[in-house]
């Protein structure tokens, strides 16, 4: 186009020298003015032409030609340092969070029997000191297939010993040695082009310090299941049927889960059962309808029915050496309703109310040698019983409430009060407690009040007191019926708890 | 000890029912926002998790956002605190996803 133009102009340039140097031969003349009009008009022309080429140009070159030589340049730098920059985060699959939390607790009990085995000890105090820190990665992997993990190491000042009640569903929820334990490593898993909205949860599942942990622990939701019924690790499988779509209630679902309590290995091959071994596995199917209440915003409603199957020794708060014959001793049904509301009706106020229902089906016994860690299973115990035969129906009830007091200057502290009732013959699967006493699995009553002060958005501080009485003895541990009990707990804690 | 128990669950239960629906923060970015932010909308959906908090700050500061949103200052103020404390840096809730 350009060439052309210029071509036009020094043709014209030619003519009109032509034409003069020809002395009045008529060939075609152009007036002087016409000529000049015309050589501005190619002039303009030109110009538009070089705007045109310019502006179709993708190069990030020309459009810098257009700046300031020190802000194309400065730009150049920008998308270099950019590329660096969006290369290295894409290459930067996980994210990594951290949290460490120092704890204080100082102990009262009273007429124990199970602390110190043989003799009922009247009164022993006692303070405890703690660190634990929290390793937390997060991956959006693909839109539809997200990971999540923890790793946890959870220790007692000055001691790296391992702790003999530390089994799989624990371990990182009880003070031992220095080590990193897997506390949760999983994967949601949504399908693409499912007729109904289907999610696959698989891995070490987000199992403990379920709702209502959550307003004492100062932070959100931590697990699928209602802390009164199942608090602690484990590796299974849950598929969560959407039902929002289908309902109109917000973040509403159903889930069936799989996942096994006990699994039995053969300790020099990894990957077999013992041959002919007694113990079957213990597996649990449970099923779960959660929903946020209709009208009720920032809710919560979980309906829940679980079955432990073949239950052991194993994996529970004893080791296996204290048994000296391995069996399976039955079956157990756990029943729960949780709700919960937070900040109701902007008043500040957090509820919740959770209750549980269990049902042993017994089927034989355990025998424990006198060296048994728990000195009162000496002979032979059952699931809940002596003889191996009688079923029992436990209860509880969780319920408080909490107070996030509207004072900016100390940034909005939290009071909160719990209370948790359970009978003689209540059980619930949480070993993975994150207080060390396994609070929720009490027979008999436990008032828990607590204050939380914010110092800033990643930094708290809890005082509280928990007073516990129980009215029957082995509270949290499924083997035996050893009768009342007069025990009582007091526990004045501190901790300082960071995130980030 | 029964009655005990009875008592605090009648107080727990009466609490519940009283319970409103104020315009949360939530509520309002659902609104506002989610006018022209949704499926078929004039614009793709946007998350509170899509940016950091700081972020989500400078980006209304600097009016980076594109076109007239139509909203109150005020409302648009506390549509980002709602968008800061669900930022893609702020606590995020764990359990099993539920699928929509
Ligand atoms: C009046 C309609 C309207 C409203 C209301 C509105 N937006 Fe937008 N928004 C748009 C349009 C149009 C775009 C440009 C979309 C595009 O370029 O594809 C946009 C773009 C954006 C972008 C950039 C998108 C990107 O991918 O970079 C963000 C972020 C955003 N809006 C956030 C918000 C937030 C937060 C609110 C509420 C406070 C809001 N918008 C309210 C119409 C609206």
């Amino acid at each position: 186009m350009k060439k052309i133009l210029l071509t036009a102009g020094a043709l014209l340039a030619w003519t009109s020298c032509a034409v003069a140097g020809a002395g009045g031969q008529s060939v075609v003349s152009i007036p002087a003015e016409d000529y000049k009009a015309i050589l501005e008009r190619l002039d303009t022309l030109q110009k538009r032409v070089d705007q045109m080429e310019k502006a179709e140009s993708p190069s990030a070159k020309a459009t810098s030609a257009a700046m300031p030589s020190k802000l194309a340049k400065d730009v150049e730098t920008i998308y270099d340092t950019l590329d660096k920059v969006e290369t290295k985060t894409l290459k930067d699959r996980i994210s990594l969070g951290a949290e460490l939390r120092t704890r204080a607790d100082f102990f009262k009990v009273k007429n124990n029997a199970n602390l110190s085995p043989g003799s009922l000890v009247e009164e022993h105090n006692d303070n405890h000191w703690s660190n634990r820190f929290r390793l937390n990665l997060d991956s959006e992997i693909q839109k539809n297939l997200l990971f999540t993990g923890r790793v946890t190491a959870y220790k007692n000042f000055n001691n790296n010993a391992s702790n003999i009640y530390a089994n799989d569903s624990n371990a990182a929820h009880i003070p031992g040695d220095t080590g990193l334990k897997l506390d949760r490593a999983y994967v949601d898993w949504i399908p693409e082009g499912m007729p109904i909205p289907l999610a696959l949860t698989f891995g070490r599942h987000p199992s403990s310090e379920g709702p209502p942990s959550e307003l004492k622990e100062n932070r959100l939701r931590q697990s699928t299941y209602p802390s009164l019924l199942f608090d602690g690790e484990s590796d299974g499988v849950v598929a969560t049927v959407g039902l929002e779509r289908y309902l109109g209630w917000k973040n509403s679902g159903i889930r069936f889960a799989w996942g096994k309590t006990y699994q039995d290995t053969n300790t020099s091959v990894a990957y077999m059962d013992t041959y002919g071994g007694a113990v079957d596995d213990s597996n649990v199917f449970a099923a779960f309808f959660e929903t946020e209440i209709p009208g009720v915003r920032d809710s919560l409603l979980v309906l829940s029915a679980l079955r432990a199957n073949d239950l052991t020794a194993n994996n529970y708060y004893l080791g296996n050496s204290a048994a000296t014959s391995a069996n399976n001793i039955g079956n157990m049904d756990l029943y729960g309703i949780h709700v919960q509301a937070n900040n109701v009706a902007d008043s500040g106020f957090d509820i919740f109310l959770s209750t549980g229902l269990n049902k042993t089906h017994p089927s034989g016994t355990i025998g424990y040698d006198t060296n048994g860690s728990i000195a009162t299973l000496e002979g032979t115990a059952g699931l809940m019983n002596n003889d191996g035969t009688t079923s029992h129906t436990g209860w509880a009830v969780h319920t408080g409430l909490r107070y996030n007091i509207p004072y900016k200057p100390w940034n909005n502290p939290k009071v909160g009060f719990e209370y948790n009732h359970g009978s003689d013959y209540w059980f619930n699967f949480t070993w993975g407690s994150a207080e060390l006493y396994n609070k929720l699995a009490t027979r008999g009553d436990a008032y828990d009040f607590y204050y939380i002060q914010p110092f800033n958005d990643n930094l708290f501080g809890r005082l509280g007191y928990t007073h516990i009485d129980y009215n029957y003895s082995n509270s949290g541990l499924h083997i035996g019926d050893f009768g009342e009990s007069t025990a009582e707990l007091d526990n004045l804690y501190f901790l300082l708890d960071v995130r980030f | 000890m029964q009655k005990r128990i009875v008592t605090m669950l009648t107080a727990m239960s009466l609490m519940l029912p009283a319970v409103a629906l104020a315009a949360s923060g939530d509520a309002l970015f659902l609104q506002s926002c989610g006018a022209c932010h949704k499926k078929g909308g004039k614009a793709a959906i946007v998350n509170p998790a899509d940016k950091a908090g700081t972020v989500w700050e400078k980006y209304f500061a600097r009016g980076r956002h594109p076109g007239d949103m139509g909203m109150s200052d005020a409302d648009l103020q506390s549509v980002i605190k709602y968008l800061v404390a669900h930022a893609a840096d702020s606590d995020q809730p764990a359990a099993a996803v539920i699928p929509k």
